[in-house]
């Protein structure tokens, strides 16, 4: 404390503060502040002080409303997608799905069906539930007959310590959770007697959860993967 | 318009990961977070992306904001100023201001202090008008635009040492005038 300026220490640190809180010290004397700041409480008083003495000039900003877009693009770098419903439409991540995949599912569908249960007569839907990047991809299969979701993953995977939970949502409804993914690459489920009438109008979805699930009941981590439902 | 105590409770919702929180707590305060990040750089894409890397901060740090005497918009504005200040001089990118918000809400001041401060931070504008009319112009111009010493000292045509002896005196007299 005093082997600088013996005799006005307090006086030379408060001017030193408000350099610090003006941005006007260089790099390395910024730095060497900070440093002292965890240790010394008097400095970092003082620098709490000028912070509150020259926020008086706050008032002087005129304020200015920044385009909506921003507060969309803050959340989306924040969680992942918009919070407010209906986002799940508004990514916009199912109108990727292109016709060629979607034909390919409908080969998959088939003959994942005429595997298990033989030739199937009620109507089938399938959704191709991707990421914007395709770093996660399923496929996901609606036998009618059965209310059974088939759920094939053929890219991706839950990050280390997390795991994927599926999502249905219909219109704007908020997301029913259909379970947490287990880690093999098919799974089934069976649709909740709620949603099955409106099938086809069905949005699907896979969020970053943590094990378990979310503790919620909806999406808390970001939704990686979004597809909507179509008749095959 | 929020009150700074329920600034204050959205502020400790967000800490705990509240999104509707968040959300709230842009809507009340964006505006002024965005004018003083414009009022910094000048130019409208640079202020918000600042803008959002400020409320990125806000959104990681908010769990170190506890009501400490420190006005929830002063913290918020805070970190809004030094992001801008730090897009500003790019150079600078290796020191990282996150420590600011982080210091500002350690070892702060007792509520005693800071409602001295408060009370001397209505009086500033009178303690610039007292100051000669260009040193006061010097101090607006470090606080509401960020101007370093070397900006300070082309904008007022002076060497960088005379602008230095200058912004140290006025902001002793400031502080002397403040505490009256």
């Amino acid at each position: 404390m005093s082997d600088v300026t013996p005799d006005t220490p307090r006086e030379d640190d408060s001017l030193l503060a408000a350099e610090y809180v003006l941005r006007l010290l260089d790099p390395a004397e910024e730095a060497r502040v900070a440093a002292r700041l965890a240790r010394e409480p008097a400095l970092a008083a003082a620098v709490a002080a000028w912070t509150a003495r020259l926020s008086g000039l706050d008032a002087e900003v005129v304020e200015a409303t920044p385009r909506a877009a921003v507060k969309v693009d803050l959340e989306r770098r924040l969680f992942g997608l918009p919070q407010r419903a209906p986002f799940w439409q508004r990514a916009g991540l199912w109108q990727a799905v292109s016709l060629a995949s979607l034909a390919v599912a409908g080969f998959l569908a088939v003959q994942s069906l005429q595997l298990s249960e033989g030739p199937a007569r009620a109507p089938l839907f399938v959704s191709e539930i991707a990421a914007e990047d395709q770093s996660l991809r399923l496929l996901a299969v609606y036998d009618s007959a059965a209310a059974e979701l088939r759920v094939t993953r053929t890219a991706g995977d839950a990050a280390e310590g997390r795991v994927l939970q599926l999502w249905a949502i219909a219109g704007d409804a908020p997301p029913v959770s259909l379970g947490v993914l287990p880690s093999d690459a098919t799974t089934a489920v069976i649709l909740p007697d709620a949603l099955r009438a409106g099938v086809a109008d069905l949005v699907l979805a896979v969020s970053d959860e943590p094990p378990g699930g979310s503790p919620t009941g909806l999406p808390t981590g970001a939704v990686l993967a979004v597809g909507q439902v179509n008749a095959l | 318009m929020a009150t700074a105590h329920d600034i204050e409770d959205l502020i400790a919702r967000v800490a705990l990961g509240d999104r509707a929180a968040f959300s709230k707590l842009y809507d009340n305060t964006s505006a002024k977070l965005f004018g003083v990040v414009l009022r910094v750089l000048n130019d409208r894409a640079s202020a918000e992306d600042a803008v959002q890397d400020a409320y990125m901060k806000i959104w990681r740090h908010a769990g170190r904001y506890s009501a400490n005497g420190m006005s929830p918009m002063t913290w918020m504005i805070t970190i809004a100023r030094n992001t801008a200040i730090d897009r500003l001089r790019q150079t600078r990118a290796t020191v990282d201001l996150d420590h600011v918000a982080e210091h500002l809400t350690a070892p702060g001041p007792n509520p005693e202090q800071s409602a001295v401060a408060a009370g001397e931070a209505r009086r500033i504008a009178a303690c610039l008008d007292e100051l000669e009319q260009d040193r006061g112009a010097a101090v607006r111009g470090a606080y509401l635009e960020g101007q370093s010493y070397a900006d300070l000292a082309a904008r007022f045509n002076v060497p960088l040492n005379t602008m230095r002896t200058w912004l140290r005196r006025s902001l002793q007299s400031l502080q002397e005038c403040m505490a009256r």
